[in-house]
């Protein structure tokens, strides 16, 4: 074992290989808020990649509703059960990680699921996490709730798969980060289905190797964002670079809503793999709940989305979303449009921040009546 | 003072790996009877096994390399061998009170190798899969390869329609149009499309031949001969893998008369056992006795 940053857990810890970043890192950020689950990213991604033979079940993209559903089942539960205690100082982890929980003879503290455990993808779908109450009024954060989690390969910089492949058959391409399985190479041992906290792996039974999400990188290279970002019918998605705090650059989307604000937050960073697709949570949640999920700066990152419609930068970034096909690596802000930038800075599209908004008033003060509202 | 030297003296002992994983050599050998005519190849229950000795070869779990094997598995297999002087044959038989074929998420398929050192001489390689420069080679056996070439031969169901007979599927693109079906089959199959050796076979056996030079490097040889077939029958598996004494240069020789060694490893699929995850053999002596005559 190596030691390496974790800049998420605000500490160093062990990982199987030691530190090697890429040149950059695929980064995304997922607004929690505004997913709606009607799985058009999962269609897309199915009907792109895995159409397949031995394929039917596995879905490298997949909604699935908190805090009921699991695709495949229970696989946060059952891995935060074995991590036990997940304890923080301020920013700092002092729990430990997946890899510093490896049991004895093992790389990586995983579990292996069986195949029954992905025959239910949309289990728990739109359950709430309790009954309504007569007479109950909602608030924020609400006594019942639910929300929709979408989720793709987080394409870590400590991925766990990777750690974990015997034949090292699983690899970080240098030039974006992504995380590949050389399908080449694989001899279909699973161990990285074991391994992955996320269960982002899949083993299929028809080539007998396992397969992954690959960011769509025949699109990134070409400059567009993948397939699940560009058909998101609820624009909650963007795609671009995340760089490491030290390196953050505010004209940047990702290192913005990560480093700057603090808005968008890593899927269970405890576990120690530094996933680099960062949500903004969901708003109606209690914090336990999200500070278990998205880490100690849940709480915040929920204040400050709360205000971000009447914060220009925010919201004008939060207009870019879904708002252009290309990859976004650099945006500005000019008078009340946001401009979003290629890598040489040159605009690739303009969007404005606030729509026109006309107010029709309840009574028609020049007829005397109230006006009905027919919509 | 004293007692800091020899602190450090016993922890660098203790991680010095030669002392863990150094070559070790069984003390019985595996004798390979010559026969004349044709070998019990695809036959694990022919009458001419009787003619050869067997050898109880111990295993021990795989504990060298992460992942370890943490909960031992087979303990023996009962190893006997055959040769004709072209070719040699070797009969594995193991306890398995299930039979693991198919393979899926949580499950993997039996498998069974058997690993000859490819330089020779008496200077064997680590018993677990060879070291740099000093590479093995490698005979392995899955039940699955051997239930595809049985299913191909009986009416030609695929792996899913085996694993799960009352599935119905609503579509597949790539069956909608017909001139396309090769293409994006392959599309949706990417380790088919790479020519990966575990998902397009290059033959119908269900022996594989690799080489390896230490953890987490084999590689299928170019030219597969090896032949072989297993029979699960009461609780107990028996197979035979075989091989020509001759493969060309680059591969283990066995001559005749000749002393070399092998080391046997089991895979038991309802352990989930695979790749690392297995029980090993030590190192033990072969020999291919002399035709009587030659």
């Amino acid at each position: 074992m190596a030691r390496v940053y974790n800049w998420q857990l605000g500490r160093a810890m062990d990982y199987w290989y030691s530190e090697n970043r890429p040149k950059r890192q695929f980064g995304a950020v997922f607004d929690i808020n505004k997913c709606i689950a009607c799985q058009t990213c999962t269609l897309s991604c199915k009907t792109t990649w895995t159409s397949g033979r031995g394929q039917e079940f596995m879905f490298w993209n997949n909604v699935e509703t908190k805090p009921y559903g699991y695709y495949p089942l229970a696989w946060d539960v059952k891995l935060l059960d074995a991590l036990g205690p997940q304890s923080w100082d301020g920013a700092k982890y002092t729990g430990r990680t997946v890899f510093e929980a490896a049991p004895p003879g093992e790389r990586v503290l995983g579990w292996m699921p069986d195949a029954i455990d992905y025959a239910s993808p949309n289990i728990g779908e739109d359950e709430i996490t309790g009954s309504v109450d007569k007479g109950l009024a909602l608030s924020l954060p609400q006594q019942v709730w639910m929300f929709y989690l979408a989720r793709i390969c987080n394409h870590c910089t400590y991925p766990a798969c990777l750690s974990s492949c015997p034949r090292s058959s699983i690899y970080k391409r240098p030039e974006d980060g992504i995380v590949v399985l050389d399908q080449s190479r694989c001899r279909g041992y699973q161990e990285c289905v074991r391994a992955c906290p996320y269960k982002k792996v899949y083993f299929n039974p028809s080539t007998g190797t396992s397969e992954k999400c690959i960011a769509c990188f025949p699109k990134i290279e070409e400059g567009i964002q993948p397939q699940c970002f560009v058909n998101c019918i609820g624009k909650i998605r963007l795609q671009g670079w995340v760089n490491p705090p030290e390196r953050a650059r505010e004209d940047n989307p990702i290192d913005y809503l990560v480093h700057v604000r603090k808005l968008a937050l890593p899927l269970y960073p405890q576990f120690g793999l530094e996933p680099n697709v960062y949500y903004v949570p969901p708003i109606n949640v209690p914090d336990p709940f999200l500070i278990q999920m998205f880490g100690p700066g849940a709480p915040a990152a929920v204040r400050t989305y709360r205000n971000a419609r009447h914060d220009k930068t925010l919201a004008g970034l939060f207009t870019l979303f879904g708002s252009t096909e290309r990859t976004i690596p650099f945006f500005r802000i000019a008078g009340d449009e946001a401009i979003a930038l290629d890598d040489d800075h040159r605009e690739i599209v303009r969007v404005p921040i606030y729509e026109p908004l006309f107010i029709r008033p309840a009574e028609d003060s020049a007829r005397r009546i109230i006006r009905l509202n027919v919509t | 003072m004293r007692k800091i030297v020899l602190v450090v003296f016993v922890s660098a002992i203790a991680s010095f790996p030669a002392c863990r994983r150094g070559p070790t050599i069984d003390a019985a050998q595996v004798t390979a009877v010559a026969v004349s005519g044709a070998l019990p190849i695809e036959d694990p229950l022919a009458a001419l096994w009787q003619r050869a000795p067997e050898h109880p070869a111990a295993l021990v779990p795989q504990d060298i390399v992460e992942p370890k094997l943490m909960q031992a598995g087979v303990a023996r297999v009962d190893v006997r061998a055959l040769h004709n002087g072209d070719w040699i044959v070797f009969r594995l038989a193991w306890q398995d009170a299930t039979r693991n074929v198919l393979a899926e998420t949580g499950v993997t398929s039996d498998s069974a190798a058997i690993q000859l050192p490819i330089q020779p001489g008496s200077q064997v390689p680590d018993p677990a899969m060879g070291e740099t420069g000093k590479a093995v080679h490698l005979l392995y056996w899955k039940a699955l390869w051997q239930d595809d070439a049985e299913r191909a031969a009986g009416g030609g169901k695929d792996r899913v329609a085996a694993l799960y007979p009352n599935a119905t599927t609503d579509h597949y693109p790539f069956l909608a149009n017909p001139s396309a079906q090769d293409e994006m089959a392959r599309r949706y199959a990417p380790a088919d499309a790479a020519g990966n050796p575990v998902t397009r076979r290059a033959t119908p056996s269900p022996v594989q031949e690799l080489v390896a030079e230490g953890y987490g490097t084999t590689t299928a040889v170019a030219t597969q001969q090896a032949l072989g077939r297993g029979a699960w029958r009461d609780g107990q598996w028996l197979v035979t893998i075989a091989r020509p004494l001759d493969e060309g240069d680059g591969l283990a020789q066995l001559g005749v008369g000749h002393k070399t060694f092998l080391a046997l490893a089991v895979w038991d699929g309802a352990s989930r056992q695979a790749g690392p995850r297995k029980m090993r053999s030590v190192w033990i002596p072969l020999v291919l006795q002399a035709a009587p005559g030659r």
